[in-house]
């Protein structure tokens, strides 16, 4: 059709047009459609009609005023005839001039789709001419037609026309000013001909919807939906006249097609939307967005007004429809299809296969609980519209719901900043604690408003409450079962799977703790370098500190009862039955119903507290308000379990302590700001509810660890165990095995076999102590060749090991035996070093010998004795009597440890000091050997070498070691210091 | 200019509403969109007779469509 001209062109678009409006069928490509516009097409280009005759037209509209006026209907005859005329004189769109063929063209088009003219009911609309505006409302109209209103809803409506009714009931109901009346009520029914239509219509029958249409609402969210009548009086005609002085004012105004509605039809549409639906003319849904229709007015309010109160409610229509889309998404419950990349947004929908997140589903059945009360107002405020008994006003219904609506704020903006904000891809930990957080966070923020967000505090409570509950059943499961249920992944601690219970890694690497904050102490960070890096990796996310808030200063109880429960089920428990276990499980409470039980006690005997440095009288009126108010709350609610009874009486007892601190305190009180005392009430709150049933279970979960572990794994005896062979306390079995090292080795002879050592070492403790021959064992290792070079050296090979059984070994791990392992190597090269001066007979050699030999066999004795007071002096034994929990108890020992390898100058910082002991251990040793291999041997120059070694190793000594000692830095070396001194001065 | 073009567009919105009249009179079921693409299509030539024709014959079977539609929901 590339030939066509633009005329042809133009009149397709009008013929298109014409089909769209006519049959509504929108779509170009339906089938429908092009065959209606191939119809049209051949009817326009193929026709065998006449053109049109001015003649024949001007006849037919005689004709037509002539039969009006022989019906006697003289206004329609005269509305004709001066209507017909008016219009062959005006000016059409495109056509210049009267009269024109264009103008007959358009009557006669009009003459054959007429359809009985003298059947309509017509009144003619009043026009204003030139400037003045185009009136919408046909006054006339409505005045002849208010027949079928009673004074109902509209007592205001004057007078009605003359009209017949007859004329009115024979109407077809397709009409458009059929004039079906909104809201018709049981006695406009009486008064109607209608009434006795039955109702008995069925869904897709065409003449229900016609029906519906009559008799219960017109249906004005269709296109050209017929009007409602309604008064006449000024006030009920704001808009027209704001639209008629817009048109006034303005030349281009061009008043659009407008949608009227009843104020009822706008409050109930309000409703609806507040309770969730989501199909609505006035409020349309797009995109997840509640906007407001253009066109819709009301005729006594201009549509501007109307709009920004609509608006108003849009914005709280759509925080209702998020939240209601979350918990459906959580719930699994959908309405209708969503698209899939809306379906998950928030995580919330998941598959079968995975875990419910029970935090989230927490929340939701906090806010479900919430909606249903919401709704149940709603439905209220809906069933008084339906009775009709008062009149229901859109600014009266916002007002009644205005308490609603600030909760509905409060809650979308914890949705948002707890939920909706989070990024896809968060763990479920990082979720959890989060909302939880702003929860709280809320709580405290809403609550240091004061009583302005009383409700608001009151409902954010509720809903933490709620919104914790699976936290603190996790807690729960794990403090009092040792089982650390959490399936969701939501818990800030989570379990590595891949360490069994009965490890010796188990204290330390079984446990992931999430979001650790900075304010943290590092001992509660428990995350090891592989588990940490498999999720918790909190501060990428956000900045903010995502730690649970509230869990924060009793996490390490915690953890501990949890870690020490679990431990303490596994370990075989003599002393209990499990009879006598379950009966106690029977009757236990859950930590849960502890907490809102206490939360219930202790806001209910607030009452009770004395009231300190208050006068009697101030008392007496402070009890009266408290009763006064006490019995109202228990009057409006029944149940004492409610949050929100708690939450008003927590209220109550900060307006008490406000009103005691104001007495008592004077000035000064009032200057502090609200806020501190009411963050602190709630976090006194917790702090009294929450906290001791958390504390009371550490205390008990630990103390049974702590007696299992030293009753029934002699977790002491082990201890000293350690004590007897590192530290050579067992002096008389370490002795035995030592010597027969030593003689070895003075008669020149290996001693580095390993059976020999075991041999040895069996022989020596399996005389005593039997049961530990055992445990323990003697290893060779191989050193760097470097530090093999000095005799004492040698004896560094040895390594001594005893094995400690689970779950002591939590305790004395390996790490430990290292240490007590460099201690004894220490012990062993002094007691070599004295042995081998033993061995030698002085008798018959010089004074300089003797004195050398002195003095190096001080040291030696000096150096033994450090570890003992070491252990002495620390009271380490007490110490771990009184250890709480296992984390204490590791930490004690470790104390002590790192204090007796401190003592024996084992550090890096002090290695020069060990250097210096270890060269006159060296010097003892090499003179030792000397002696042995003859005095012959001797030559003057060595000895001199020597001796002066020797003294520059005892000056050095002596020197570093008295200004240690004076310094205070080695008190434990000050006896040393001192006889090394007098040693020296003999020299 | 703009006041001509203006009181051009005022006579023209009265003729309308004078046609609009007309055609509530003889109950011809035209709202003021149709009617409007009525009036440009006569003004390009076309015979009213067939408009009407065609306006009729897409009612009906509009109707019927319509009709068809409620049935088999």
């Amino acid at each position: 059709m590339a030939h066509w001209t633009a005329f042809e062109k133009e009149t397709e678009r009008e013929t298109k047009r014409l089909i769209g409006c006519l049959s509504g069928v929108e779509d170009e490509e339906d089938q429908n459609f092009q065959l209606a516009l191939k119809f049209a097409w051949s009817n326009f280009r193929f026709h065998r009609f006449l053109d049109v005759d001015s003649h024949k037209v001007q006849r037919s509209i005689n004709g037509i005023y002539e039969k009006l006026m022989v019906q006697s209907d003289v206004s329609k005859a005269e509305s004709w005839m001066s209507l017909t005329e008016e219009f062959l004189n005006s000016p059409l769109p495109n056509t210049d001039g009267a009269k024109t063929d264009a103008h007959y063209s358009l009557v006669s088009l009009l003459l054959f789709l007429s359809d009985s003219p003298s059947n309509t009911n017509f009144t003619e609309r009043p026009r204003i001419k030139e400037a003045e505006a185009k009136d919408n409302f046909d006054w006339a109209r409505y005045l002849m037609e208010g027949e079928d209103i009673d004074d109902g809803p509209y007592p205001d409506t004057p007078e009605w026309s003359e009209e017949s009714e007859d004329e009115d009931s024979q109407q077809p109901i397709s009409r458009e000013d059929s004039g079906i009346q909104l809201d018709r009520t049981p006695q406009d029914d009486q008064d109607n001909n209608n009434k006795t239509v039955p109702v008995t219509w069925t869904v897709g029958e065409p003449g229900a919807r016609a029906w519906l249409e009559q008799n219960v609402v017109t249906p004005y969210w269709v296109a050209h939906a017929p009007r409602f009548p309604h008064s006449l009086h000024l006030h009920s005609n704001l808009l027209n006249v704001w639209d008629q002085h817009l048109y006034n004012t303005d030349p281009l105004y061009l008043p659009e097609e407008k949608a009227f509605v009843t104020e009822t039809q706008v409050i109930r549409e309000t409703l609806w939307l507040l309770s969730g639906v989501k199909k609505h003319f006035i409020f349309q849904h797009h995109d997840g967005k509640v906007i407001v229709r253009n066109n819709v007015v009301v005729t006594h309010l201009t549509s501007n007004c109307l709009r920004s109160v609509l608006e108003h409610i849009a914005v709280y229509g759509q925080a209702v429809f998020r939240l209601q889309r979350f918990i459906d998404e959580v719930t699994g419950y959908s309405s209708e299809p969503c698209p899939p990349s809306s379906g998950s947004s928030h995580g919330g929908t998941k598959k079968a296969s995975e875990p419910p997140f029970r935090t989230y589903q927490a929340f939701v059945w906090a806010l479900n609980k919430y909606f249903t009360s919401f709704k149940e107002e709603l439905t209220t405020i809906e069933r008084e519209i339906i009775c009709n008994d008062e009149t229901v006003t859109l600014s009266a219904v916002l007002e009644r719901l205005h308490p609603h609506l600030v909760q509905i704020k409060v809650l979308h903006k914890v949705f948002c900043t707890g939920v909706a904000e989070v990024p896809h891809e968060t763990p479920n930990v990082v979720r959890a604690s989060h909302l939880l957080n702003i929860l709280y966070k809320a709580i405290i923020e809403y609550d240091s408003v004061g009583e302005a967000s009383e409700q608001a505090v009151a409902l954010l409570f509720s809903l933490w409450t709620e919104t914790v509950r699976p936290y603190l059943e996790i807690v729960d499961e794990w403090i009092f079962y040792g089982h650390l249920f959490d399936p969701a992944k939501e818990f800030i601690i989570q379990r590595n799977k891949d360490v069994p219970v009965n490890h010796r890694d188990f204290w330390y690497a079984t446990y992931t703790l999430y979001s650790v904050s900075e304010t943290v102490d590092s001992e509660e960070k428990l995350s090891d370098a592989a588990s940490g890096s498999s999720g918790g990796d909190p501060g990428s996310g956000s900045k903010q500190l995502t730690m649970v808030s509230f869990l924060k200063p009793v996490l390490k109880q915690i953890i501990m009862a949890g870690k020490s429960m679990q431990l303490l089920k596994n370990l075989d428990r003599k002393d209990r039955e499990p009879a006598e276990k379950s009966c106690r499980d029977a009757e236990r409470k859950s930590l849960y119903a502890l907490f809102l039980e206490s939360v219930q006690s202790r806001l209910c005997s607030q009452e009770d507290s004395p009231a300190e440095g208050v006068t009697e009288q101030q008392a007496t009126r402070r009890s009266l308000i408290r009763m006064q108010s006490i019995i109202k709350q228990h009057l409006q609610i029944e149940d004492v379990h409610d949050p929100l009874l708690a939450i008003n009486f927590a209220r109550l007892y900060l307006e008490q302590s406000d009103f005691h601190e104001r007495f008592s305190g004077g000035d000064f009180i009032v200057d502090r700001s609200s806020q501190a005392v009411t963050c602190q009430t709630f976090e006194l709150t917790l702090r009294s509810c929450l906290y001791p049933h958390i504390q009371r279970r550490y205390i008990e979960c630990c103390g049974n660890l702590m007696q299992t572990l030293k009753k029934d794994y002699r977790l002491l005896e082990y201890l000293q165990a350690m004590r007897n062979y590192f530290l050579l306390e067992a002096g008389d079995t370490m002795y035995d095995f030592y010597t027969s090292i030593f003689e070895k080795v003075q008669e020149k002879e290996s001693w580095q076999q390993l059976s020999f050592l075991n041999v040895q070492l069996q022989e020596a403790v399996g005389q005593r102590y039997p049961e530990d021959s055992s445990r323990l064992s003697i290893f060779l290792e191989n050193i760097d060749p470097a530090r093999k070079k000095h005799p004492v050296n040698n004896l560094e090979v040895l390594t001594l090991s005893y094995k400690v059984p689970w779950p002591v070994d939590i305790v004395i791990s390996s790490e430990c035996q290292k240490i007590y392992n460099q201690v004894f190597l220490l012990l062993l090269q002094i007691k070599w070093a004295k042995y081998s001066l033993d061995t030698l007979r002085f008798s018959d050699f010089t004074d300089v010998t003797k004195k050398q030999e002195g003095a190096a066999c001080e040291e030696p004795a000096q150096l033994h004795h450090d570890p003992d007071s070491a252990q002495h002096g620390s009271g380490v034994q007490h110490q771990v009597q009184e250890a709480k929990d296992l984390d204490q108890l590791i930490k004690i020992h470790y104390r002590y440890l790192a204090t007796i390898h401190d003592r024996c100058l084992l550090r890096e910082k002090v290695s020069f000091v060990k250097e210096a002991i270890m060269k006159v251990l060296n010097l003892v040793l090499i003179f030792s050997d000397r002696w042995q291999a003859g005095f012959g041997a001797w030559k003057i120059e060595s000895i001199d070498k020597m001796e002066s070694d020797f003294k520059n190793c005892h000056m050095f000594l002596v020197t570093i070691l008295n200004k240690a000692v004076c310094r205070g830095s080695f008190p434990h070396l000050e006896s040393l210091a001192l006889s090394l001194m007098a040693g020296f001065e003999q020299c | 200019m703009a006041s001509a073009a203006n009181a051009n567009l005022n006579a023209v919105r009265e003729t309308m509403d004078v046609l609009l009249e007309i055609s509530r009179l003889l109950n011809t079921g035209l709202d003021m969109e149709s009617l409007s693409i009525c009036v440009r299509l006569c003004e390009q030539g076309i015979n009213p007779e067939a408009l009407s024709a065609v306006i009729k014959e897409l009612r009906k079977a509009s109707e019927t469509l319509k009709a068809s539609e409620n049935s088999t929901n």
